[in-house]
């Protein structure tokens, strides 16, 4: 099998696999990282987000191969030890989570967004959640907790 | 609780749900307390355990919740209720889930019924605890007990200024007998509940901790996915699994009652593996089911009279012989549930026993199936139940428990079996499809004389054969059968139709098709006479024979002034009106803002919810359950539906059975009616509105009734 090599949460890390595995299933089944989920494996509903180079990819859609040579964060690389990243700390702040399957993809999204737009508008969010499936409904309190986390950096 | 003088078979379950915990701790002849908590869970051996709360030296208090979490937030609002009487530090409350058994008979989490049916029980418990620690106390310092107060987490005499916590005093108490009268706090004292508290599982969740089913890792496990066939039931004649085998990663490829079951070292392996499959398959039953056929077929049926589910006067010849009559046919479709983490699960099946890891809403089920299954009595397999990534009533079934069983014990080791997507879809069981067909009067005056409700649906079938008759119809027309208005001439019938595919409790169950058909031909009624549609429902409700006909009457009025119902809206956009009394007990109204496209898209601005839910435990979480539920009704008002050809569901993944998205969904604004009765349901019961308020508001913005749910474009003509 041929070896790939990213970076995950800053961390250099190497691993084989057939190069068409997709990245979700090494992430979670042979690199034990299960806070990417699994929701349908055809990029319908975002669950498996992660971020590549700063920028929210589906990981079900990328495979071994594509992901070679590129760094990738995860939900479990957001915090800084015990320290939460401030969006988590919003989405805390918000209670937004229901069955919270789908949060760490939607944090990690928000996270994207907010590196690209500090102050999103309503437009810009409902972009960057095009296609993204909360089934549990939380989109009202992530929205709420977007506003929090912008306005927590502008007061900064 | 419902007017009717005997109990319906839903309050008998409802009130067995806590028959365990009204045993609350339970004491051996010498006073001591039963050690019941796994020992991987326990804390420190000094303390105290109880079947319910466990108290640490240190101070930690933790409180058992033996029911699923799927996102409800069961694991925060029943230990609430508990700490509450308690007298606990919120802060040092952490949260256990048992496996089910004897100790824990009754985990099945359904019906919007947890904190309604644990209200009194988990405050008793925590009364009772309070109580001990305070005969503790104040046997250590020699004084009378009702000279001890207790602050959070504290036992105080403040005669002396002495202070005990309750980590000081756990090791005392299970030489106390237990109370068999605890003193409930005054509500007005309340610290803990009515006060907005956060999800237990947020940081584990916000950081990718939260265990799920799916997340399950045991050592030496491998990973199955399983072919189920061309159509619902059909079973593999032939199995050609060379390709299948040679794929790498996979190990074996095993046949189970559910399909032809390839288990590898990894997921994608097995699904690559499955692809790889050549089966010949021999239909199932249904191979050639129709949803759209089967529609229509209702259609026609609904022309039966049915059983009768309930009846006053005689609606038929009231019809016919008044001045205004009406009629309208409603279609609702099939539906999915489709929670975002597929249906799984992780079996070990060994020497003598099984061990099971899963979401599931139906704990002890689970365990009596597998052992069934298994040949094994129920105490050699052990459940270890694990977060849901959504429930929304399919995680009741056994099926993925099943099956995870059936393919372990083939291959002698632990495996997760995961769904995929569309197995998820297809082959579970569904939300049922039905045709409401409504007929109404008025006489001269514009007063409704006359009701006719027949429905033409199936019953559920996933978990037993249903048996057809008059008490079955009664179950079925849940909206129909317990309408809340008042009408002199009234016949509501059920005609019932075997279920052509596998159907089981969606979130509302029968409510959302009901009330749908109700709720809009109600709004046709207004109409017809000339009246608003909300003064119009208050007009015909009755207090004096229906107990929450004055709460209807309130939610209702409280709906159209928060709404702003009657005001100016901008151009093109128009209101509707829904409202529903759930079960006898939690009564709501909805207002939907809505407009409509030129190119025929819906887009609703505005949900306005007012909810008598009773008490409110958690405002933070119910406001949340509400927001929850008006975005699961909207998405089955407006997105999509399940449509079956040759026997299987034609979707297959978010593409083709979406979900409504952040763009689409409207400000949500809940208020919920203060109350100081004690709580009921609130998990499930906000759908069941929904899709009425929003076809009763397209079809006001259209100028013409919409009678579908979905609200499709062919239908906005």
């Amino acid at each position: 099998m041929p070896s790939h090599s990213i970076t995950l949460n800053g961390k250099p890390v190497t691993f084989e696999a057939d190069p068409a595995m997709p990245l979700l299933w090494v992430l979670r089944e042979r690199l034990s990282s299960t806070g990417t989920k699994y929701g349908c494996g055809v990029g319908s509903c975002g669950a498996c987000t992660v971020l590549r180079d700063g920028a929210p990819v589906r990981s079900c859609q990328v495979t071994s191969a594509e992901a070679n040579g590129h760094a990738f964060t995860t939900i479990e690389g957001l915090a800084r030890g015990a320290t939460l990243h401030p969006v988590q700390l919003a989405w805390l702040d918000e209670d937004v989570a229901q069955c919270g399957y789908c949060q760490p993809a939607a944090i990690l999204t928000a996270v994207a967004l907010l590196k690209t737009h500090a102050d999103p508008i309503d437009a810009e969010v409902d972009d960057a959640f095009a296609g993204f499936v909360c089934r549990c409904g939380s989109y009202p309190r992530m929205r709420r907790a977007i506003r929090r986390a912008a306005q927590a950096a502008v007061s900064k | 609780m419902s007017a009717t003088a005997t109990l319906s078979r839903r309050e008998v379950l409802k009130l067995a749900a806590f028959a365990g915990a009204a045993v609350i701790l339970e004491a051996t002849p010498a006073g001591r307390i039963r050690r019941v908590f796994a020992a991987e869970a326990a804390p420190a051996t000094a303390g105290f355990r109880g079947k319910w709360v466990a108290i640490a030296p240190d101070g930690r208090v933790t409180i058992v919740v033996a029911r699923g979490e799927m996102g409800q937030g069961v694991r925060t609002t029943l230990p609430m209720i508990l700490a509450e009487e308690m007298d606990c530090d919120w802060k040092d409350v952490t949260v256990f889930t048992p496996s089910p058994g004897p100790d824990y008979r009754n985990m099945r989490t359904s019906g919007s019924w947890s904190v309604g049916g644990g209200y009194e029980p988990y405050r008793r418990i925590g009364a009772t605890v309070r109580d001990l620690l305070v005969r503790a106390a104040a046997a250590r310092w020699n004084v009378p007990a009702g000279e001890c107060t207790t602050e959070p987490g504290v036992v105080v005499h403040a005669a002396t200024k002495r202070r005990l916590g309750y980590g000081a005093l756990a090791g005392s108490l299970a030489t106390l007998a237990l109370t068999d009268k605890p003193v409930l706090k005054d509500p007005a004292r309340f610290r803990i509940i009515g006060k907005p508290m956060k999800r237990v599982d947020g940081r584990a969740i916000v950081t990718g901790t939260a265990g799920y089913g799916a997340d399950v890792r045991v050592p030496q496990m491998k990973f199955a996915s399983v072919e189920r066939g061309a159509n619902l039931g059909a079973t593999p004649a032939h199995v050609d699994d060379a390709a299948a085998r040679a794929v790498p990663g996979v190990e074996r490829v095993v046949t189970v009652p559910s399909g032809v079951a390839v288990i590898a070292r990894d997921s994608w392996s097995a699904q690559r593996g499955r692809e790889a499959l050549k089966v010949e398959w021999t239909p199932g039953p249904n191979a050639a089911f129709d949803s759209r056929a089967f529609l229509r077929e209702l259609t026609e049926a609904s022309r039966e009279p049915g059983w009768e589910a309930r009846a006053a006067g005689d609606a038929d010849a009231a019809i016919a012989s008044a001045p205004k009559k009406l009629e309208a046919v409603y279609e609702y479709a099939f539906q999915a549930h489709a929670p975002l983490e597929p249906m799984n699960a992780t079996a070990h099946v060994h020497d003598g026993g099984c061990e099971l890891w899963l979401g599931t809403q139906a704990a002890n089920q689970v365990q009596e199936a597998v052992a069934k299954r298994l040949g094994l009595d129920a105490g050699a397999v052990t459940i270890h139940c694990q977060l849901m990534g959504g429930g929304f009533g399919r995680r009741l079934g056994v099926d993925m428990a099943l099956e995870a069983a059936e393919v372990s014990r083939a291959i002698g080791g632990p495996v997760q079996v995961l769904w995929s997507r569309s197995d998820d879809l297809r082959y579970g069981y569904f939300q049922p499809g039905s045709v409401h067909r409504m007929a109404g009067a008025l006489d001269a005056t514009g007063k409704v004389v006359a009701w006719k409700h027949t429905m033409a649906g199936v019953p559920h079938s996933a978990f037993s054969e249903p048996t057809f008759g008059v008490d079955l119809a009664r179950d079925l027309m849940w909206g129909g059968f317990d309408n809340p208005y008042v009408y002199a001439n009234l016949r509501v019938g059920h005609v019932t139709r075997k279920p052509p595919v596998p159907t089981g409790p969606w979130r509302a169950v029968h409510y959302p098709p009901g009330v749908l058909a109700r709720e809009c031909f109600m709004d046709e009624l207004a109409a017809a006479a000339g009246r608003d549609p909300i003064a119009f429902r208050i007009a015909m409700l009755a207090p004096s024979t229906e107990p929450t006909a004055p709460r209807l009457a309130s939610v209702l009025k409280l709906a159209a002034e928060k709404s702003g119902w009657g005001g100016a809206l901008p151009a093109g956009r128009a209101r509707g009106v829904a409202a529903n009394v759930y079960d006898g007990d939690t009564v709501l109204a909805q207002v939907a803002e809505v407009s409509v496209s030129a190119d025929r898209t819906v887009r609703v601005h505005r949900l306005t919810c007012v909810v008598d839910c009773g008490t409110v435990v958690n405002p933070l979480g119910a406001a949340g359950q509400v927001e929850s539920a008006v975005v699961f009704g909207l998405t089955a008002a407006l997105k999509g539906e399940i449509t079956f050809a040759n026997g299987l569901a034609e979707q297959s993944s978010y593409f083709d059975y979406p979900v409504l998205a952040m763009g689409e969904t409207p400000e949500i604004d809940v208020h919920f009616v203060p109350s100081a009765a004690p709580p009921c349901g609130l998990g499930e019961q906000c759908v069941s509105p929904v899709a009425a308020a929003v076809n009763n508001a397209v079809s006001t913005a259209i100028g013409r009734r919409v009678r579908r749910s979905p609200v499709r474009a062919v239908d906005l003509g």
